[in-house]
Order: structure tokens, then C-alpha cells, then sequence
């Protein structure tokens, strides 16, 4: 029954095949790649953390007290832990302290012998490492290490009693820590490459692939051409362009301000992610504004019955159209961006070349995205109003009331908004995750993703590939849903 | 040569009206609409407002998608590959759309990039056009100091840049002087004889009258008569004509007696002081009965004066409306 029901459906959309398929095996890999994880990691190791018991053994006033903490798992027990380094470990290494303290969080006693290891906290775990991580892994990072259980005893004072501390932690070497990012390149790399080959098999089955490409291309050259003339793009461009010179070269100066104050960058990679916000702020309305007019004014102006006549499929002309309005606010963007970078390296440090590369390359995403977006209301509404405010309350609600919204939803689920709350896990994670659904915070998760060295990093609840994995679909959703609703015109 | 270019086969379609994305209502345009139009023929579609001509054609061209039945251009489905079926079309819709910023060079140059022509070719052949349509002048001036007639010459000049085989016209002389109207009739004569297949769609009667050779009547979505002009015309002339006469000492009772006569009717009767006009719409052959039975009561007869049936008589006959 299924598999008629899938036959049928395949059928149907035979040019979509190649990609159904592709798709349907990169879930298998990575309902694959979550199984492989579980089934080879302890991927919660907080769990096994909070699953110690601690006991007092209080043998009498005058006698020594025995503490005792103590694990689930059978000492000498290897488990590969999988897990973010919740903290950074330049900051967890045993230097500059006094011995003979038991700590409660860390489960030991200080000892002499621990100076120049690394107490890691990998997801509410904690590793002792025997060795110096300071700069060989960082905070956020997901990693995986292969940890023992040991016991050992140790004898410290606690007020008039002599304790002696029985207890189990889990060690590791240094050389037993991975980055996650080592093995989910192999899923991911298969993944990727199943895409592109899948891609590849339906762009060919397409009918005149080649030729309608070339009239993509004919008519996003028109668009530019004509949206670089019009007056709105020669003011908001100006506009923008300037706006995004003068951010870049602020945030490199605000690096050099007083650390006390609110106008203090931390180092390049926070100015940049301070800098995709800016942009974004400026660059996403002008794309909005210069997709206002993109299908109603050349359906009032009847200039759309002249297109719609020529050999162009409907897809094409919605690409076409998204591509060269995405060129008119695009390249005086880069321009600026580039401009902007230069004086804020200028000011400041340089940020990761990886995180530059993604701030200029996503930005061209997110300003298709913007357009592409507008493009559904461009061709759905019913009068040019319509299209305006729609598209101003996007902008509205994605570039300035988009922190309300996740205050009022963070209430309304019970996490309190006390001072301090933008450091709560729950509100960040929260925050993390209504962040996908902004094109905005996408851009800056992405970003911000590649000034790290790797995409194995948690950004405050979310991993990084699902921010890439949002980077792609945002654009393509929305390019899907314009030429959808345009499709449907034909209908009538 | 001859045979059918475009053939349109029981096509269906509903006009949807949506809210929040559902589809809440359907309105039918076109049903069961069916016809044919052999190569070389200037075809014209005749319908009341609302009839489905402008939804027909834009079934044609393209812009819409029909719900049900086929549209044949040379034997091939049009769904089957609209992109080829498009090269084979010109379309010069009822509102022309230019886009102001440009030049007529520019214009062309445009929407010639959506065929496959060679730039060499695409300004021949561009130059040549604006040569035939009048607008060789105005070539380097922006569309946006144009008049109407100029913008749907310029239009024409679009619609024909890629050569097509069948050129379709929405309501080509809407909004056009006389002089307007004249030129471009004189163009399409031109075009049609050199072989290119024509079909415009109309409500001004006497245009289709004077340029095409076939005409197809639609109503409600419906075809309701295909023929040639001359088929028409003459099928007129067999079932009704009308006569006028001017009479004297016309009254009721004679009035009475022609319209109990099978096959005759008085349409209008006017006082024009000493004499009466009286509008008749009879058979050809019952003409000599009219004269005999009038001078027989005493009637005089001044003028007879027979009055060709015009297209419009068809076609308020076919669309229902004919009242009289």
C-alpha cells in the first residue's frame, strides 16, 4: 500500500526523483549518524555526572571521617564520552591555587599533584585531564573523549576533622580527546556529496536547463540594470552603504574602549557578529524595498502578460527576478562590507578569515533570502499596500521586535526574566532556537559559526550544522513558496 | 499551405478565488470551448464582454493553464512543451505593458533575448520592424513620451520579433484613433499576406468584418458559431434581410397584416411627417409580397431600400441578444 502510494508519487514527480531519493538516503545517513552516536558515545554525560552518590562514613567525634563518592560504573570502566565543553578550558587548567581544599563541584580534593592538568566540563561532566588543554580545545566545542574510572584516596582537613575522601572521577589523557567534528565530516562529507550528485541527476532531467539558465541570467541582468537606475535604490543604497562603513569602522574603534562599559567589543569575531547584525539591520530592509515592486507594479503596469508571453518558465522568472534584485542591493553591499571590514581592522583585531569569508558570502544568502521572502508577498498580495506592509512588518518583527517577541514567549513558558537572564541556559537555548526561524540571527549564527575552526560547536542549545542546514533551507523555502504562489496564478 | 495550426479541443477553466491559501470558490470562464484555426487564415473571435476571449487567449499564449481539454499547435499539446509552443506565438495583449525607462532599441533588444536570435540578427531584424511600424524616428526616444498607438506598434514590433507563426491580438484597436486603427489593419492585411496566421479578438464588430476571413463566436465560454466571413454573410442573406421603406398612408391595420405574414416583421416604425419609414426584417423572397399587399391597400410606396445585414446581426443573433 505504501510503496504503491510512493511508486504513484514518484511518478508524478519524475523530474523531482533524483533529488526525492537523495533526500530520502541523507535521512538514513543521518538517522544513521545519530544511531552511530549513540550507540559509541555516552552522549549524555551530565547523566552519568549527577548519577554519583556521595556519602559520609562519620565514625565518632573523636575518629577521622570518611567521604566516599562513588559512580554507578565499575572502576577501570572506559566510556567514550560525547559531549560541549561547557566551559572554556583555557580557564579549567590547575594553576596559581592553594591545596588541601575539597571542592565540592569538581568532586577532589586540591592536590599538588593536579597543577598543569585540566579539570574539562564537557556537558555538565567533569574529566580530569592530564595534561595542559589551554588553546588546544575551546568553550562550545563538541568533543568527543575517552574517559576511565578511577579511584583514589586522599586525606584533607575539614575544620577539626581529618577526612579522608575515597573517591571515583573519571581521567582521560590528552590525546583521547577528539573534536566530534572528526567523525561527523565523514557523515556529513557522504551526506553533501549524496545532495550534489542527486542535484546533479534532476537539474539534467530538467527540459531546456541550459537555455532557461540563460534567460535566468538575461533577465536578472535586466533587473539590475534597472533597479541600480531607480531612484529608491540610488538613496537606500547610499543610505545602507554609508551606514555599513561607519558600523564597520565603530566597532573597530569600540575594541580599544573601556571594558567596563557598554560600548566595549571583546576582540575581531565579537565586532563581526556585532557587524552581521548591523547589516542585516540596514541591507534587509533595502532588499525588501526593492522587491515591493518586483511583481505588482509590472502587473499593474501590464508589463507581466508581455514577460509571461515569452518562452520562460515561471520558475525561471521568479529566479530570475530574485537573482538581479538580490545583485542591486548585493554588490553595493559587498562593496560596503568590504569597506567596513577594512576600517574595523583597521581599529581593531582581525577576526577568523573564515568568519570574514562567511560574513561577505552570507550576506549575499541572507539578502537573497530577504528578497526571495518579499518576492511571496510581492506576487500574493492583492495591491501594492498590501505588499508594503507586509513587508515592513517582516522587516519590523526581524530586525527590531524579534528580542520582544522571545521575552514574551521565554514569560509565558515560565523562564524568568530576573536580572541576568540572558545567561540562563533555558532563555539562551530558547533564544537559540526561535533564532532559526529569523533570517537575521541565521546570518549571525553562521557567521559566527566559522570563526570557529570547526562546525562541531554548540551555539547556546543547537548544533552548529543545523544552523548551515537553516542558511541553505531559509532561501530555498522561500524561493519554493514565491514560485508556488506564482505558479498558482496560472491556475487562474 | 493549409492544414489546422491551432487547435483548441473541449478546453475547461475555472477562474479559483482563494483565501488564506484555500481555495474557497471557482468561476467558469471557458467550457467545453472548442475550435480550430488553419494556417494563413485571419481569424477573429467575436464575444460579448465577459465571453472568455481574453481567457482563450491567454490559455494560448501561456499565462494561464487550462483545467481540462487540449490546445493542438501544429498537432502538439502546448502542455506537453510550452516553451516551444511559445516560440511559435506572438502576443500583443489588450494593455500593452512597456517599460517607460527604455527605448524602443532597448525594448526590443529586451524581450529579444528570450528567443534564441543572434544579436546581429535580433538588431536586422528590430531596425527592419521599427522601419515597417513607423517608429524608426523614435527609436533612441524613451517609450515613456509614447501614445498609445505608438506603444502598440511598438508592441506589434515585440510580438514579431522572433517571427512567429501564429501572431494573437487582445482587442488590437482598443484605445486607437482612426488613423490608428487604419494603419494598423493595413499591417496586418500585409503580414497575413505574407502568410502569417492571425487571430485577434474583438468587439468592435466592424473590425473583424473588415480584416478577417474567419470568425468564431464565443459566448459564455462557449464557441457557439465557426465560419468564414462570406459563409456568414450569406447565410444572412438567405434566412432574413431587412427593408427599409418609405411610405405614405401606412397604418395600423397594414402594420397588422405584415407581421401576421410567416417570415416577416416590422422592426421600426418612424413618423417622418408626410411619411412614415418602416424598418422590415424579412425573407429575400417575400419582398414582392410586401409591395403587392401595401399598393394593394392603398399604400404608396416612395423608396425600398434593402439593408445589408452586418456581422453585428449575427452576432447579437448567436449571443441571444438580437430583440428584435
Amino acid at each position: 500500500m505504501i510503496m504503491t502510494k510512493l511508486n504513484d508519487l514518484l511518478k508524478r514527480h519524475e523530474t523531482w526523483r533524483p533529488l526525492i531519493i537523495a533526500l530520502s538516503i541523507i535521512v538514513v545517513i543521518a538517522i544513521s549518524h545519530k544511531i552511530y552516536w549513540e550507540t559509541t558515545a555516552e552522549t549524555n554525560p551530565g547523566k552519568i555526572w549527577d548519577g554519583k552518590t556521595f556519602s559520609i562514613v562519620d565514625l565518632g567525634e573523636d575518629e577521622n571521617q570518611i567521604w566516599r563518592i562513588k559512580f554507578n560504573q565499575e572502576v577501570d570502566d572506559k566510556i567514550v564520552f560525547k559531549g560541549v565543553l561547557e566551559t572554556s578550558p583555557r580557564n579549567e587548567v590547575y594553576q596559581n591555587f592553594t591545596t588541601g581544599g575539597f571542592i565540592e563541584s569538581e568532586g577532589l580534593v586540591y592536590t599538588e599533584d593536579l597543577y598543569g592538568k585540566t579539570m574539562l566540563n564537557v556537558g555538565g561532566m567533569r574529566i580530569l585531564v592530564n595534561g595542559n588543554l589551554s588553546g588546544e580545545f575551546f568553550e562550545s566545542e563538541i568533543i568527543t573523549i575517552r574517559a576511565h574510572l578511577v579511584e583514589n584516596t586522599t586525606t584533607f582537613q575539614n575544620g577539626p576533622n581529618n577526612v579522608t575522601l575515597i573517591r571515583e572521577g573519571w581521567e582521560a589523557e590528552p590525546e583521547d580527546i577528539q573534536l566530534a567534528s572528526d567523525t561527523d565530516y565523514y557523515f556529513f562529507g557522504t551526506e553533501v556529496l549524496i545532495l550534489l550528485f542527486g542535484t546533479y541527476l534532476y537539474l539534467k532531467n530538467m527540459r531546456h536547463l541550459r537555455n532557461q539558465l540563460n534567460l535566468i541570467w538575461h533577465l536578472a541582468k535586466f533587473e539590475f540594470k534597472s533597479g541600480m537606475k531607480s531612484s529608491r535604490m540610488v538613496i537606500l543604497g547610499l543610505f545602507f552603504s554609508l551606514f555599513i562603513i561607519g558600523i564597520g569602522w565603530v566597532l573597530g574603534d569600540m575594541q580599544g574602549a573601556n571594558p567596563e562599559t557598554s560600548f566595549f567589543v571583546e576582540n575581531g569575531n565579537h565586532a563581526l557578529l556585532q557587524f552581521c547584525f548591523f547589516t542585516f539591520f540596514v541591507v534587509s530592509l533595502a532588499a525588501i524595498a526593492v522587491s515591493v515592486d518586483a511583481f505588482h507594479k509590472e502587473r499593474q503596469t501590464n508589463t507581466l502578460n508581455m514577460l509571461l508571453a515569452r518562452p520562460i518558465t515561471r520558475e525561471s522568472i521568479v529566479i530570475g527576478k530574485a537573482l538581479g534584485l538580490t545583485m542591486v542591493v548585493g554588490v553595493p553591499a559587498f562593496v560596503a562590507q568590504l569597506i567596513g571590514l577594512y576600517l574595523m581592522i583597521l581599529e581593531g583585531d582581525i577576526p577568523a578569515i573564515s568568519g570574514i569569508l562567511a560574513f561577505l558570502l552570507f550576506g549575499q544568502v541572507m539578502i537573497f533570502t530577504m528578497v526571495t521572502f518579499q518576492l511571496c508577498f510581492a506576487v500574493a498580495a492583492r495591491s501594492g499596500t498590501d505588499v508594503v506592509i507586509y513587508g515592513l512588518g517582516a522587516w519590523l518583527l526581524f530586525a527590531i521586535v524579534w528580542n520582544l517577541l522571545v521575552y514574551a514567549i521565554s514569560f509565558v513558558i515560565g523562564i524568568e526574566l530576573t536580572e541576568g537572564f540572558e545567561t540562563n541556559p533555558e532563555y539562551q537555548a530558547l533564544a537559540s532556537h526561535l533564532g532559526l526561524f529569523n533570517p537575521g540571527y541565521v546570518y549571525q549564527f553562521a557567521v559566527g559559526l566559522l570563526t570557529h575552526r570547526t562546525i562541531a560547536i554548540d551555539m547556546g542549545g543547537i548544533p552548529g550544522w543545523l544552523v548551515l542546514l537553516a542558511l541553505v533551507l531559509w532561501p530555498l523555502t522561500c524561493l519554493r513558496a514565491s514560485t508556488w504562489l506564482f505558479k498558482r496564478e496560472m491556475k487562474g | 499551405m493549409s492544414g489546422s495550426l491551432l487547435k483548441l479541443k473541449d478546453v475547461q477553466k475555472d477562474y479559483r478565488t482563494y483565501r488564506f491559501g484555500r481555495e474557497t470558490g471557482r468561476i467558469n470562464a471557458l467550457n467545453k470551448l472548442s475550435f480550430s484555426v488553419d494556417r494563413g487564415q485571419v481569424f477573429g473571435f467575436l464575444g460579448p464582454n465577459g465571453a472568455g476571449k481574453t481567457t482563450t487567449i491567454k490559455c494560448i499564449v501561456g499565462i494561464l493553464t487550462c483545467d481540462k481539454g487540449n490546445i493542438l499547435i501544429e498537432g502538439d499539446d502546448i502542455e506537453e512543451n510550452r516553451l516551444h509552443s511559445k516560440n511559435k506565438i506572438g502576443f500583443l495583449p489588450e494593455q500593452v505593458g512597456l517599460y517607460g525607462g527604455l527605448t524602443p532599441t532597448e525594448t526590443l533588444k529586451y524581450y529579444g533575448g528570450f528567443y534564441k536570435l543572434e544579436n546581429e540578427i535580433l538588431k536586422e531584424r528590430g531596425k527592419d520592424l521599427l522601419q515597417k511600424l513607423g517608429l524608426d524616428k523614435d527609436s533612441e526616444r524613451q517609450v515613456r513620451g509614447f501614445s498609445l498607438g505608438m506603444r502598440k506598434r511598438l508592441a506589434l514590433a515585440v510580438a514579431l520579433l522572433h517571427e512567429p507563426e501564429i501572431l494573437i491580438l487582445d482587442e488590437p484597436t482598443s484605445g486607437l484613433d482612426p488613423r490608428g486603427v487604419k494603419a494598423l489593419r493595413a499591417v496586418l492585411q500585409e503580414l497575413n499576406e505574407k502568410g502569417l496566421t492571425i487571430i485577434l479578438s474583438s468587439h468592435v464588430l466592424s473590425e473583424i468584418q473588415e480584416i478577417c476571413t474567419h470568425i468564431g463566436i464565443i459566448d459564455k465560454g462557449k464557441l457557439i458559431r465557426q465560419d468564414t466571413i462570406a459563409g456568414i454573410r450569406e447565410e444572412v442573406r438567405k434566412t432574413a434581410i431587412k427593408l427599409s421603406l418609405r411610405v405614405k398612408g401606412f397604418n395600423d391595420s397594414n402594420a397588422k397584416q405584415l407581421n401576421k405574414k410567416r417570415g416577416v416583421s416590422i422592426i421600426e416604425e418612424t413618423d417622418l411627417g408626410k411619411h412614415t419609414r418602416v424598418l422590415l426584417k424579412l425573407k429575400e423572397n417575400l419582398i414582392p409580397w410586401v409591395t403587392d399587399t401595401l399598393v394593394s391597400k392603398g399604400v404608396k410606396i416612395f423608396s425600398i431600400e434593402p439593408q445589408t445585414s452586418s456581422l453585428e446581426d449575427v452576432f447579437l443573433k448567436e449571443t441571444g441578444d438580437d430583440n428584435d
